[in-house]
Order: C-alpha cells, then sequence, then structure tokens
C-alpha cells in the first residue's frame, strides 16, 4: 500500500494549474504576506526599544523605565500576538497552494524555513512565554536575560526567512539534478548579498516604523496634556532619536539594493527606470534564453511601489530632521501641539514605506517566483479555482478582522496611558477578580 | 539521517498532540468548566504560560517536514487543502480570543473572545480528526469523505477534549477543578491525563506511519546539514521547555495575564 500511495502521491506529474488559481493563489499571498509583514515591521523595532528599556531600568533600578518597559511591552504583546496568528498562515500556505515551488526548490528553500521554526521561532515563543507570565516570579536579571533571547532570536527570525526569500529573488548556493534543486553551498546560500542588504534594510526599517510609533503615542499624550508628561516626554526623544538613525540605515541598504538590481534583476531596474529601450533588449534576450513569454513585471507596481517608497522616503527625511530639532528643545517638546498632531499622523508613514518597498520587490521581480529558474504559474498548486477562492476569502477576512481589532486594542491601550494592568500586574495582590476598566495608574517604585 | 529527521518530526508531532492538545481540550471545554467571567479566566490561566510554547511544537514539525520531506509536505498540504483551512483559521481565531480577552474591559468583549476560544478549538480538533482520517484511510492525496470521516474527526476530537479535561483536573483549582474532577470520573486525573498523552501520541505517529516518507526525503546535503543543527537546538529546547513546566508547575488559584 505504501508504494500505491508514495506513487500516487509523488511520482504524478503536478496537475496544471488553472489560470484563475494562479491569480487567486497569487492574490492570497501577497494579502497575508503584506498583512504579515506590516505586523513584524513593528513587532521587531518594537522588541529592541522594549529590550533596550528594560536593560536600562534593570541596570539603574529606575522606577520610570520599569514603567516604560511595561507600557511599551504592553503595546508590544498585542502586536506580537496577533503578528504570531498571521504567520502560522504564512507556513502553510507554501504547501498548500504553492507545491510546485516545494516539489522543486524544496531541498534549497525549506532548509531555512526549517531552521527559522525550530532555531528561531520555537525558542522566541518559549522565552516570550516565560517573559510576560514570568514577571515577579523570576529575578529581574533572568527576566532581562528573557526579552534578549526573544528579541535576538526575533531577528534570527528575519534573517532565516530572509535566506529563503533572498534564494527566491537572487537564487544562489544550488545546483540542478534530474529537474530539481539541490543545495550545493550552504555558505553561498547564507551569505547571499539578496539577504543580507534585505536584513539590514528590514532591521533598519522595523526600528524606524517602532520609533515613528513611540514617538505618535507620546505625541498623544503630551497632545492631550495628560499627567504622565514626563514619561511621554522621555518617549517621543526615544521615538524620534531612534526614528533618524534608523531612517538613514534603511536608506543606505536601500540604496545599495537599489544599485546591485542592475545586475541581480536589470528587468526590474529597467522597468524602475522606464527604460523603454532595455525592457524590449532584456524582453528579447529572456525570450531567448527561456523561450516565449512575457518577461515583464507588471509597470504599475512595480514602478508605483519604488515611487512610493522614495516619496515617503522623503517625507520622513524632513519628517525625521525636524522631529529631532524639536524634540530636543524642551519648550516645543512639551508645548509645540501642532507638531505633536504632525507626529500622530506621520505614524503609518514607515508602514507606507515598507508596504511599497516590499511591492516593489516582489512584483518587481515577476514573472518569476525562483529568479531565473522557476515561473510563478508554474509553482501554483493544482487546486481548483473554487478552493482557493474559498480560502483567500477566508484569509481575507479574517486579516482584516485581525489587523482592525490590533489597532483597536493598540490605540486604546495607547490611549489610556501607563495603567496597572495587564502585562507585569503582580497577580499576587490579587484577591478578588481584578478590573481593568477602574486600573489604577502604575505604581512608581515597583518592577 | 532520513530516519533521524523522521525520528525528529516524530517527536515534534507527538509532542504538539501531547503538550498542545492539553490546551486545545482545555480551550474545549472553557464554557463547561468556567461558569462566569472570573472562572473562566482562571481555566484560561490553566495553561496561559503554555499555550504558545506548546502550539510551537507544531510550527516546528510543519518547518522540518518542508525543510526534510519538502515534496511531501506540499502534496501532503495541497492535498488536504480543505481540511488545513478550518484547522488554521480554528487556530487563529482561538490564539486572537487568547491573546486579546483580558486586553480591554468590556463583558462583551470578553463573550466574544471566549466564544472564538471554544469555537476555535474546535475547530482545530474535529480538524485534526478530519485530515487523520485521511492518513488513516491511505488517501493522503484527497480529503477524506463519508461516515468514516465525520467518526473519525468526533473520536480524535472527544480525545482532545478528555486529553484537556485531564489537564485541567490536575492545573485547577475551586469550582472549575470541582467540575472537571467529576467529569474526569473514578480513575485519578494522573491516571487519565497519562493514558490520553499516550493515546495522543500514538494516534498521530501511527497515522503519519504510512506516508511514503524515504521516497520524498530532500536531498543528503540539505539533510546532513539541517538535522544535526536541529538535533542540537532541540535538546536545549526541550531542557528550557522542562524548565518553564517547573516554574509554572503549581495549581492555578488566580488568573493571568489572559
Amino acid at each position: 500500500m505504501h508504494d500505491l500511495v508514495a506513487r500516487h502521491l509523488l511520482a504524478q506529474a503536478p496537475p496544471v494549474p488553472d489560470p484563475e488559481t494562479v491569480d487567486l493563489a497569487r492574490l492570497q499571498f501577497a494579502l497575508t504576506a503584506g498583512g504579515h509583514f506590516l505586523f513584524v515591521a513593528l513587532t521587531l523595532g518594537l522588541a529592541l526599544v522594549v529590550a533596550c528599556l528594560q536593560t536600562r531600568a534593570t541596570f539603574s533600578r529606575s522606577a520610570l523605565h520599569a514603567r516604560m518597559v511595561r507600557f511599551w511591552g504592553q503595546l508590544y504583546v498585542i502586536n506580537y500576538a496577533v503578528g504570531i496568528v498571521t504567520g502560522i498562515v504564512m507556513e502553510f500556505q507554501f504547501g498548500m497552494s504553492w507545491n510546485g515551488l516545494t516539489h522543486y526548490a524544496g531541498n534549497v528553500f525549506g532548509a531555512p524555513l526549517a531552521v527559522e521554526t525550530v532555531a528561531a521561532f520555537f525558542v522566541e515563543s518559549t522565552f516570550l512565554g516565560l517573559w510576560i507570565f514570568g514577571w515577579h516570579r523570576f529575578n529581574r536579571w533572568a527576566h532581562l536575560a528573557m526579552i534578549w533571547v526573544v528579541t535576538l532570536t526575533a531577528l534570527l527570525s528575519a534573517y532565516w526567512i530572509l535566506v529563503a526569500n533572498g534564494f527566491l529573488n537572487h537564487p544562489v548556493g544550488h545546483a540542478e539534478e534530474g529537474g530539481r534543486l539541490v543545495l550545493a553551498d550552504a555558505g553561498a546560500l547564507m551569505t547571499n548579498p539578496s539577504t543580507l542588504l534585505a536584513f539590514g534594510h528590514i532591521l533598519g526599517g522595523a526600528l524606524l516604523t517602532a520609533g515613528f510609533f513611540v514617538a505618535g503615542v507620546s505625541a498623544y499624550h503630551l497632545f492631550r496634556r495628560t499627567p504622565e508628561w514626563e514619561f511621554f516626554g522621555k518617549s517621543l526623544r526615544i521615538g524620534v532619536f531612534l526614528a533618524l538613525p534608523a531612517l538613514l540605515v534603511t536608506a543606505a541598504f536601500g540604496g545599495v539594493q537599489f544599485a546591485e538590481l542592475a545586475s541581480l534583476q536589470p528587468m526590474k531596474s529597467a522597468v524602475f527606470s522606464q527604460e523603454a529601450a532595455d525592457m524590449a533588449r532584456l524582453q528579447a534576450e529572456l525570450t531567448a534564453r527561456f523561450g516565449p513569454g512575457d518577461y515583464v513585471p507588471s509597470e504599475a507596481w512595480t514602478r508605483g511601489g519604488g515611487l512610493t517608497m522614495l516619496i515617503s522616503f522623503a517625507l520622513m527625511l524632513y519628517l525625521g530632521i525636524g522631529n529631532v530639532v524639536l524634540a530636543s528643545v524642551r519648550t516645543t517638546l512639551y508645548r509645540f501641539r501642532l507638531w505633536h498632531l504632525l507626529l500622530m499622523a506621520s505614524v503609518p508613514l514607515p508602514y507606507l514605506a515598507m508596504i511599497s518597498g516590499w511591492i516593489f520587490r516582489e512584483a518587481g521581480r515577476q514573472p518569476w517566483v525562483v529568479y531565473g529558474l522557476l515561473k510563478t504559474e508554474d509553482a501554483v498548486s493544482g487546486l481548483s479555482p473554487g478552493a482557493m477562492r474559498a480560502s483567500l476569502i477566508t484569509f481575507t477576512v479574517l486579516f482584516a478582522l485581525l489587523i482592525a481589532v490590533n489597532w483597536w486594542l493598540l490605540l486604546r491601550c495607547a490611549r489610556r496611558g501607563p495603567v496597572d494592568a495587564g502585562l507585569g500586574h503582580d497577580d499576587r495582590e490579587d484577591a478578588e477578580e481584578h478590573t481593568h476598566g477602574s486600573a489604577a495608574p502604575l505604581p512608581l517604585a515597583r518592577y | 539521517m532520513e530516519t533521524l529527521a523522521l525520528t525528529l518530526l516524530g517527536f515534534f508531532a507527538a509532542g504538539y498532540f501531547v503538550l498542545g492538545g492539553a490546551d486545545i481540550g482545555t480551550g474545549m471545554l472553557l464554557a463547561r468548566l468556567g461558569r462566569n467571567d472570573a472562572e473562566r479566566r482562571l481555566v484560561l490561566a490553566s495553561f496561559a504560560p503554555f499555550f504558545l510554547g506548546n502550539e510551537v511544537w507544531l510550527i516546528a514539525t510543519a518547518g522540518l517536514l518542508i525543510g526534510a520531506f519538502p515534496t511531501l509536505e506540499g502534496e501532503l498540504l495541497t492535498g488536504q487543502f480543505l481540511v488545513v483551512l478550518p484547522l488554521l483559521t480554528g487556530w487563529v481565531v482561538r490564539d486572537a480570543g487568547l491573546w486579546l480577552r483580558g486586553r480591554t474591559g468590556g463583558r462583551g468583549w470578553r463573550t466574544v473572545c471566549d466564544a472564538a476560544v471554544v469555537g476555535g478549538s474546535w475547530a482545530v480538533a474535529l480538524s485534526w480528526g478530519w485530515l487523520l482520517c485521511a492518513l488513516f484511510t491511505g488517501t493522503p492525496d484527497r480529503v477524506a469523505t463519508g461516515p468514516v470521516a465525520v467518526l473519525c474527526a468526533l473520536a480524535v476530537a472527544s480525545l482532545f477534549a478528555v486529553h484537556g479535561l485531564g489537564f485541567a483536573a490536575l492545573r485547577l483549582t475551586g469550582a472549575p477543578y470541582e467540575r472537571a474532577r467529576r467529569l474526569v470520573g473514578r480513575g485519578g486525573p494522573w491516571q487519565s491525563f497519562a493514558l490520553t498523552s499516550v493515546l495522543m501520541a500514538a494516534v498521530v505517529v501511527s497515522a503519519g506511519a504510512g506516508l511514503p516518507w524515504a521516497a520524498s526525503a530532500a536531498d543528503g546535503a540539505t539533510l546532513s546539514l539541517l538535522v544535526p543543527a536541529l538535533l542540537v537546538v532541540t535538546a536545549l529546547l526541550v531542557v528550557v521547555q522542562a524548565w518553564m513546566w517547573h516554574a509554572f508547575r503549581k495549581r492555578v488559584t488566580r488568573p493571568s495575564y489572559l
């Protein structure tokens, strides 16, 4: 029976998918990966902010910083939780909708995903549980070590995902044997320039997102003149002083990636700069090499994505410089309410830049899923359009709801300010049921 | 290397069914064990520190599957597409309910989240039964149908529930504990939990035993790098998780972060 199953499962040529299935599967991947990516952007950056704050609080025993850990940590955990649940869908999606990719490139592409889940995410989740539920239970140094393990494994997780993504964008370290890819050089795979540059770029982008978020939330409290002026004055400065260098790092890695494009993915480069002659020449070259087909990615998405990213970068650069100046002066920091409004309004800017940069990267490499090796349309599972549509609708509705709930809760908790509920609350003091609505302000000297 | 990879995969899958199965089962019985908001919070606290660490066993299973048996991963998930869909949906809904329940004060919101936890847990357990049915009947490339599928889904879901019940009886105090204890019946909760643990592990391992592993293993070059690295990390992880269970070993008497 085993042989029968094996023959059935593996020997059979993958059925040719319906063109509609291809479009639906692409749309689902774009929406779910994009949604997940936006959660990750904030989580990754905020984790580093929280870990640094807790380090400061642990070393100095500063009550103010301990309160900051709990307040920003609370927002971090909410965003993280919703990010995890969207990530679950991502992991299974490769096998569900893109089994042509696992068939052809699984030997190379699967390994970084496996390492990510076990060596990064597994460790990260275990320690995150310890950190959240271990407040007041472990000594403060052990508790500090926990958030650092969470933060560093989160970065490791991003790295391994980008090893997989970098391979799709610029395949290296592989060889083809019997119509399938095999791993030839793990070192080349792990030091792929497409991976390392993207990692630096994403890391900068995540810190930028966190910087604008922290500054925006703090500006709200300063604008409303809530009693927590010292807490949010300091927090605003952290956000603003983090955002500008993060922006410069992001831009530097982005610039190098742009320069590399001409050699790694010349067609993307040509489409972005609207070089019609280059595009025609490359189309002819690629047709000669890979057979007839359309090798020009969507100009609207590629160019639109690239331009949106550059415009939001320029806006953030001007804002970032102005923010640093205004935050350095005590009077403007606490009293310039128009600026506070501007800071709140600019929270979405890094998100816009992140998502449009991602569209530029991924839409611009079409029609390839593994650049130059496997076309997107050949990677889709042989599913009926009906099944694909059902999953597209399910996951889109689910993700839209999760994004809405996430922001509703984030804004609610952000507006409420540092109250003694939720993360880090010492439940040993709860004799009876704790009601969140009437939570007392965070006490000063407790950690 | 293939055998090692397969052993590790079986270990991850069994780990998920025993550990993750316990909190899924308890989630299925949330409304039965906790009659009011405070009691339900206590029931959630029984597995609160563990559930994230429990469910990553499945993430690790899926990760190892794609790394070490990529072809089979693709065929299996595509073949079971319509079962994996409710499984993932249930998982996402349940986790969102767990994580977000305590983040705002409204009674209505907490009722919505309780419903998400109970409904999501049932969806996950039933989907597992449905999926395992296809593996048991030797048709991993298509979704199981007919009365066998229904029976299998119900049987596996009941096993999840009983497993969760044993866990709850070992972790809870107060009125929810009394209810769990009564439902467990005459045998002690330890015996019940040990028995369901063995059954949970046996069910998933025996279901997977019939799959064509050897024919779908990744290339030797990939496995020889991947498997030793993962073995080392897994050993460390087991130590950390054991420490976590030890740190939170006491029965819960008050609500926690969730």
